[in-house]
Formats: C-alpha cells, structure tokens, sequence
C-alpha cells in the first residue's frame, strides 16, 4: 500500500512545480466557472487572441518585453478561479495589466477563465514522470484496459471511452482512476442487476434508468430495455466493474499509463 | 401505485440495495428488447424482406419508401394514437428520418447529434454530441437527417463538413474524418448511403461557390476510397460546358441522399444548382452535371450516364431529390426505370440502365419551359432569367418540390410527391467569389402572400407521367412520404398535421394535429410484432400506433 502513497506525493510534487491543478482541478471551485464547455474555451482562446495576446503573446507564454508573465503555468496572483476572474476584470493595480472593459459581459470574462485554466493542463506545460509508449503498450497488453476501454475506436464497450481522457481528467485523477476505481462512479456505470417476473436474472451497466423504465448494457455488449413494472426485482450497485490495479501493476507502470491517458485528446 | 413509488425512492440512497417491485397487470408484454445483430451488406440489399426495421434513410436501397407492414391499414389507421414521442434538446427544425434496427431507433437531432432510443418506449439508451466551430457556413439551418448503418457503426454526416461513424451500442466516436473545409463553405447534412463495402455520401455548400462531389469511404477506416466530382475536371468531357474558369466555383452540391441498384451496381445521385445560382452570365454553357441525375459505377465511381434536367440553370432548381428505383410496366414491356419529380416542376421517367429519357411532363405549376423535347430536354420560353429588375417566374426559388422524400407504392405502381404551386419575382446581381463567402448572385421574392398558393399531394403515374388524383393541403409542405402495405400514404404538412391517405384514390383516412411543422418525412416498423409510424414536427419525433388489447 505504501506505493499508492508514494505515488500520490510523488505526483503532488509535479502538481505544485509545474501545473495548476489546485487551480483548475477542484471540483468546489469548478462549480464557480459555468463557462468551462469546449465552446466556451474556444471562445475565450478567441478573445485573447483579440485582447491580450499583444502582450501575453499568442501561445499564452508570456513576454519579456511587455512584462506579461507566462499564463500557461501555476500564475503568482490567484490560485483559483475566481481569482483570475478578479484579475481579469479589475486588473492588476500600478502595471500594464489593466481591466477589460467594463462592459465586457460576466459570461465572457469566464470563458477567458475557462481558456486560462484549459492552459494549465495543457500537457506540453507537464512533465510526467511515466513514458507515453510504455503506458500505451500497458494499456493493450498486460493492463488488458482496452478489454474494457475503447481508444479511437479499438478495445471494448464495458468502461467509458478513453479517447480524449486527457481533457477530463489530470494525471492526479487518473491515478485515482487506476489506484481506487470505486472511489467515484458516474451513474452511467453503475450495475444493474435485474430479475423479470419470469425469474431470469441479467446483470449490465446502467445505461439510463429513468422513473418507469432502465437500460442496461450486458457483458456481451447485448442492450436490454424494461418496464420497471415488469420486473420482480432491480438491484443497483454503485461500484465501479473496473478493478484496482495497485497489486497488478508496478509503480512505474502506473506512472506509464498515467503519461499515456494524460496525453489521449483530441487531435491537433 | 402510491406505495411503489414510495418503495423505488431509497433506489436513490442505497448502494447495492434489493428491492422488490411488484408486478401488475398491464398493457406491457413481456419487454425484452432484443440486442440488435450486426446489419450486414446482405440485409441492406433484402431490406424490403424486414419491413419491421427502417435501416436506411429511404427505407430500402431503391428508395421507394414503401413498407410491406400492413397492420396498419386503410380499415384502423384512424384508431392511431401515440405511443411516445421525443423531444429533440437542441431547439432547431427536426429534418430527420430515424433508423430502427431490431427495436432500436437511430434519431439524428440538431446541430449534429445522435440518439439511440428504445424503439417501444422513446427512452433513451446513449447519445452522440458532436462538437462544432462556433463559425459555420451553412446556408439553410443546423439540422441532419439521418444516418446509415453497416454492421454495429452509424455514419452520420455533421454541419461542419464531417463524417463521423459512432459505434451504435454505445456511442462512442470510432473515427472521425473531414470530408472537406467548412471554412471553404462545405457542410454536411444528408445520411450517407451504404453501398456493398463502402460509405457513400454528399456535400452541401452550392450557395458558396464550392465544387460538389460524391465520395466514397472505407467503413472500417474512413479512409477515402474515391471521389467523382459533380463538375467535369479540366480536360475532362464536359468541363466546355463551363465559360472561362467558372467551373472551379460552379456549386453542383450533392446535399442529399442517392439511391443503389445491386443488380446493375449503378449508384444514382442527384446534383445541386450551377454557381452563382441566380446569374448564369458569368458561367455560360450547360453547365454539366449540375441540376443532373448521375449514375456511378458501384465500385469505382466513374460515371456511367448522367442526366441533365436543366442546363444553364438560372433559378436555383435543384436536382437534389431522392431518385426512386421500380420496374414498371411501360409501354407493353417491363423497364427498369428511375422516377424523379424535379424542382424545375417536371416529373420524369428514365430508363436507369442507360440514362434514357422516356416520359416526363410538368406536374406543378411552371412559366419557364414550354415543355420537353423528345430527349427529355426542356424547350425554354424566352426571357425568363433573373434581371437585375426582377421577373416573374413559376415555380418559385424553393421549387415544385425540393429535398423532401417523394414515395412510390408496389400496390398502387403510383408515384407521390409533395408538390408547390407558386411562383417569385427572381433577381439577379453581380457578384464576385470569395471563399467562405455566400455566391449566389441574386435571390428571389413573393410578390403574393404564401397563402394564396397552393401545396398538395400529388400520385403520378410513372408510365405516363399524368396526374392521377391530387390532394390539397396549405402552402408550402417540406414533408416527405411513405406508403405501406396496408394501402396507405403517410405525409405531413406545414401547418402541422400527420395524416394518412388512400394510396388508391387520395382519400383523408385520419390526421392529427402535431403543432409544428412536418419537415421530415415519415417512417414506420415494428417492434414485438407491432407496427409503429414515427414522423418528426418541430423539435419532436412522435411515434403512433395502434391501440394495444
Ligand atoms: C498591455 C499589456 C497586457 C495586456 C493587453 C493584458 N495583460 Fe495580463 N498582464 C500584463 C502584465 C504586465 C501582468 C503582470 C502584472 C503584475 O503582476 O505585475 C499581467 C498579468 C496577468 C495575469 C496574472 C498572471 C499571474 O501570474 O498571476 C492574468 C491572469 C492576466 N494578465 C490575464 C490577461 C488577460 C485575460 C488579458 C486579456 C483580456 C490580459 N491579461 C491582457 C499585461 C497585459
Ligand atoms: C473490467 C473492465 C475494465 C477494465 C479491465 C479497466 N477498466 Fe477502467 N473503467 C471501467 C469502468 C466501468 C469505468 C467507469 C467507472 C469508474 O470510474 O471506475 C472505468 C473508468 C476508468 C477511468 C476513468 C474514466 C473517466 O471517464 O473518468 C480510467 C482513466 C480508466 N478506467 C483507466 C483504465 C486503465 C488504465 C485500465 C487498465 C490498467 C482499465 N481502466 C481497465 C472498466 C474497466
């Protein structure tokens, strides 16, 4: 067990040197920033380029002569959210940072929020310890994740689809992810565990399950639909299908795989 | 009823709870939805043979809309009630024809969403959403019609000119391929049609000065296996039918769904208006093959014939209908032939092995040709193009009938199109191209309010392309058809309504009041030995059947 600890210190260390997570990954404070959709983002990378690239150039890394500093990393004037919302609309007193006008809509000063925070998980800001091939090999052979996982359209339909992991989740998560799969379960792989009037019993992911009705995917990928009504029983189970890998794998190769989902998005 | 509700609450709290839910008595058989099979090239071609799933959108590969399903009938269709229906979330106009595969249905939503529903129930099982730039060209609304299917992945076409194929038991992304540049004025609207091994499909953008072309991608890979462009090529036969360089920027869009003859292995396509649409000065000649049927070679995609409806177009008629394949009697022998009620308002009937034109005649009203030449040319009447003043021309910009499905029934051997009677004041204006940029070089206006025209449902005879009876709705219906063993022809209208009429003689057997407009057409099958009608109003895909006992 001692490895789950050394591996969380470990990356907690990467965390604070080089990236922003305690910034951008709280869920409390992302529940501050309803402008964080890809859209959003996009919009907000728009409106840099319009406004603030002049000085903090147009890759958001700063610049010598303007003084701007590199925004791309852990910033020296908020930690949060909402603390780059406030340097963004009130600016930062006695320096060229000055605030955007004042009738710049909340919604778009958030979207630049979005766009910042999007920066700091930016993998080309990260240096992970694992290595992307390593942890792609993994992932296919001794993992056997993609039994499971499909990337790009390869590998199985019984967890949720890996092909752009690296926008959803930060190295720190997808240990958790890997380390502790029951710690958060999204409703969409719950099991249901059903039994119809007829006594036959069948088992699958909850698909949807809505007041009158569920849909549950089986292990052979089969899709199943039910009246409520119409079954003698319905069991949930809140747990992940998905098991730990901290007895399965080495600490570098959790590392590895970590690299590897880290660097999953969407192409260019 | 109280206290099952009161005993499914802690479902909510619990983790891993067993809870008993009692049985009762009700309408519902015993409800297992069968795990669909993977649907083989094998299926597509006999689709016609399992009328109790919709697996493309026009039914069957001959695109005649026509279902063997006949409990429904002219004798109860009037006891039809609904089932369920679906709201689409993104608040657009639903155009989408869904696709149901062993009691899952496919709906396609507004901009470019996927939703895989119960078929019985409209409950959902996943959904697709497809990320769009915020900066798209498109000329005529965010919406999609349909998707295809090849064994357990769905092709959908997406507004920002992709092709995307979604693993249809989860929704999961399995490739994504651009087709063309939407900065450039593509976009992507139309289902794409399964043909043997391959992903056929179309392109919109013929009101920004694109060059149309049909493709061909690998289903597994999405790699691009061929493309034809709708406009001849330098060097290549018919590009002389362009003046100057026109034809680099001659639209010939191919923006909605063709048709597939397994036995002659001829694909057929139908082609978009010449650009700028509305100033045909800057491109004179015919202008091949825009506002032409072709025929393309199943494999390769060379064309084998092409039909043109109308040369040099001036006003925006579109050859973007869905062709439907029947073997009819003609003129004392059986023919294979292709029907096309056109947006130039003519109807006509091809011989679809070689492009032979062999009946056609105006079945709307029309002021710009005074007929068709024995080739199936049409005669102009002089001084009908856009002026810079404007001139009035019938039918109008939006046409005698447009994208929306027409139908053909093996009962009857009639032919049914949703029809326009209008006509506009057609302009023109000097325009130069630019990227990305609108070309179309004029526009239209009503001169009459859209009430004083008239819309109906025409049945044509396709051996003699006459009229046979004609049922009258208001102005301008965008619904498509579909006919079905049980004698009937389902079809909607602008105004809002579903409704059923005598595929014989175009008796009203039932409507319903939807509340929005119908632009999309109807679809119908089955599901544990009962047939549904599903049509789209609005933002809602509403599904009908009849009462169960
Ligand atoms: C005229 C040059 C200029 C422009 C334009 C400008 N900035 Fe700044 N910005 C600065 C400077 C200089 C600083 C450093 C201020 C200081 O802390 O001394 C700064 C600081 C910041 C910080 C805090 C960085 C940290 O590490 O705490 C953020 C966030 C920021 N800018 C965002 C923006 C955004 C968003 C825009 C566009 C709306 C913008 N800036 C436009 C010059 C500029
Ligand atoms: C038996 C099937 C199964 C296997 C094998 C499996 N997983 Fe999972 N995985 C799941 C399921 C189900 C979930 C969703 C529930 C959860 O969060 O644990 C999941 C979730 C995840 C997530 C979080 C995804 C998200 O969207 O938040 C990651 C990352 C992940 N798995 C990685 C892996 C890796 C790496 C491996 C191989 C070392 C692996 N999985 C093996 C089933 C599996």
């Amino acid at each position: 067990m001692s490895s789950i600890s050394t591996q969380i210190k470990h990356l907690l260390a990467i965390a604070i040197c080089g990236t922003l997570f305690a910034a951008s990954g709280g869920n409390a404070e992302d529940a501050g920033n309803l402008y964080n959709t890809r859209f959003d983002i996009n919009a907000g990378l728009k409106y840099f380029e319009r406004q603030c690239s002049r000085c903090h150039g147009f890759d958001a890394k700063g610049n010598d002569e303007t003084g701007a500093p590199d925004l791309t990393g852990r910033l020296s004037r908020a930690s949060s959210d909402v603390g780059i919302f406030n340097i963004i609309r009130t600016g930062v007193p006695g320096t060229a940072m000055l605030p955007v006008a004042a009738d710049l809509p909340d919604s778009q000063v958030w979207q630049l929020v979005a766009y910042i925070g999007s920066l700091s998980t930016d993998p080309a800001n990260i240096d992970l310890p694992g290595s992307v091939v390593a942890g792609a090999r993994l992932f296919a052979n001794k993992g056997d994740c993609n039994s499971c996982h499909m990337i790009d359209g390869q590998g199985g339909r019984l967890g949720p689809d890996l092909s752009r992991i690296g926008e959803r989740r930060n190295p720190e998560e997808l240990l958790t992810d890997i380390l502790d799969p029951h710690q958060e379960v999204a409703p969409r792989w719950w099991t249901m565990r059903v039994t119809d009037s007829e006594g036959i019993t069948r088992e699958g992911l909850r698909m949807n399950e809505d007041s009158f009705s569920l849909r549950i995917m089986d292990a052979e990928s089969n899709l199943w639909s039910y009246p409520k009504r119409q079954l003698a029983s319905i069991e949930r189970v809140e747990e992940s299908t998905m098991p730990s890998y901290t007895q399965i794998l080495s600490d570098s190769e959790v590392d590895d795989l970590v690299a590897y989902l880290f660097s999953l998005r969407k192409e260019n | 009823m109280n206290r099952s509700i009161a005993l499914l609450a802690p479902l909510c709290l619990g983790l891993g709870l067993t809870l008993p839910v009692f049985a009762q008595e009700d309408e519902f058989q015993t409800v297992i939805t069968p795990a669909f099979s993977p649907v083989t090239w094998e299926r597509l071609i006999n689709a016609e043979d399992e009328p109790e799933n919709w697996m493309m959108y026009s039914g069957t590969l001959d695109s005649q809309r026509y279902s063997r399903l006949d409990q429904i009938d002219k004798s109860n269709v009037a006891e039809l009630e609904m089932k369920w229906s679906y709201q689409i979330p993104v608040i657009d106009r639903a155009e989408t024809v869904p696709t149901v595969v062993d009691g899952i249905m496919f709906i396609t939503e507004a901009p470019s969403n996927l939703t895989a529903v119960d078929a019985r129930t409209g409950r959902v099982y996943w959904r697709y959403d497809h990320e769009l730039p915020d900066d798209l060209r498109i000329c005529c609304g965010r919406n999609n019609r349909g998707v295809a299917i090849l064994g357990e992945t769905l092709f959908m076409s997406t507004l920002d000119a992709h092709l995307v194929a979604i693993d249809a038991r989860t929704g999961n992304v399995l490739w994504d391929t651009e087709v063309a540049d939407y900065e450039a004025g593509y976009s992507k609207t139309a289902a794409p049609l399964i043909v043997k091994d391959k992903v056929v499909t179309g392109i919109a953008g013929g009101e920004f000065g694109i060059r149309g072309f049909i493709d061909a991608y690998d289903p597994a890979s999405g790699e691009l296996e061929w493309r034809t462009y709708a406009i001849p090529g330098s060097g290549e036969p018919g590009n002389d039918s362009w003046s100057g360089d026109s034809w680099k920027t001659g639209g010939a869009a191919t923006w909605l769904t063709g048709s597939y003859d397994p036995d002659l292995n001829l694909i057929y396509w139908g082609t978009g208006n010449p650009g700028p649409d509305w100033n045909g000065d800057v491109r004179l000649g015919d202008n091949l093959y825009s506002d032409s049927a072709l025929a393309l070679d199943g494999d390769t995609g060379e064309i084998a014939w092409h039909f043109q409806f109308t040369p040099h177009d001036v006003h925006d008629y579109d050859s973007i209908q869905v062709p439907i394949l029947a073997d009819i009697e003609y003129q004392g022998s059986t023919r294979k032939v292709m029907m096309w009620a056109n947006r130039n308002a003519f109807f006509y009937t091809i011989d679809r092995v070689t492009g032979e034109f062999l009946e056609g005649d105006a079945y709307a009203s029309q002021t710009w040709a005074q007929g068709l030449d024995p080739n199936g040319r049409p005669i102009r009447v002089p001084g009908m193009a856009p002026t810079y003043e404007g001139i009035l021309v019938s039918p109008p910009i939006v046409g005698a009938t447009n994208w929306y499905s027409p139908g053909y029934s093996q009962q009857t051997g009639l032919f049914y199109v949703t029809s326009f009677d209008g006509e506009q004041e057609f302009f023109k204006r000097d325009e130069d191209y630019e990227e990305g940029e609108r070309f179309t070089g004029g526009g239209g206006r009503y001169n009459q309010p859209m009430d004083a025209f008239h819309s109906s449902i025409r049945a044509i005879n396709p051996a003699t392309a006459q009229i046979e009876w004609e049922f009258p709705i208001m102005p301008r219906s965008s619904a498509g058809i579909t006919t079905t063993a049980g004698g009937i022809v389902f079809t909607g209208s602008a105004d809002g309504y579903f409704f059923a009429l005598d595929a014989a003689t175009g008796e009203e057997l039932w409507h319903i009041s939807l509340g929005a407009r119908v632009h999309a057409a109807p679809m119908t099958y089955a599901v544990d030995g009962k047939q549904f009608v599903t049509i789209a109003s609005g933002n809602v895909v509403y599904t009908f059947g009849l009462k169960d006992n």
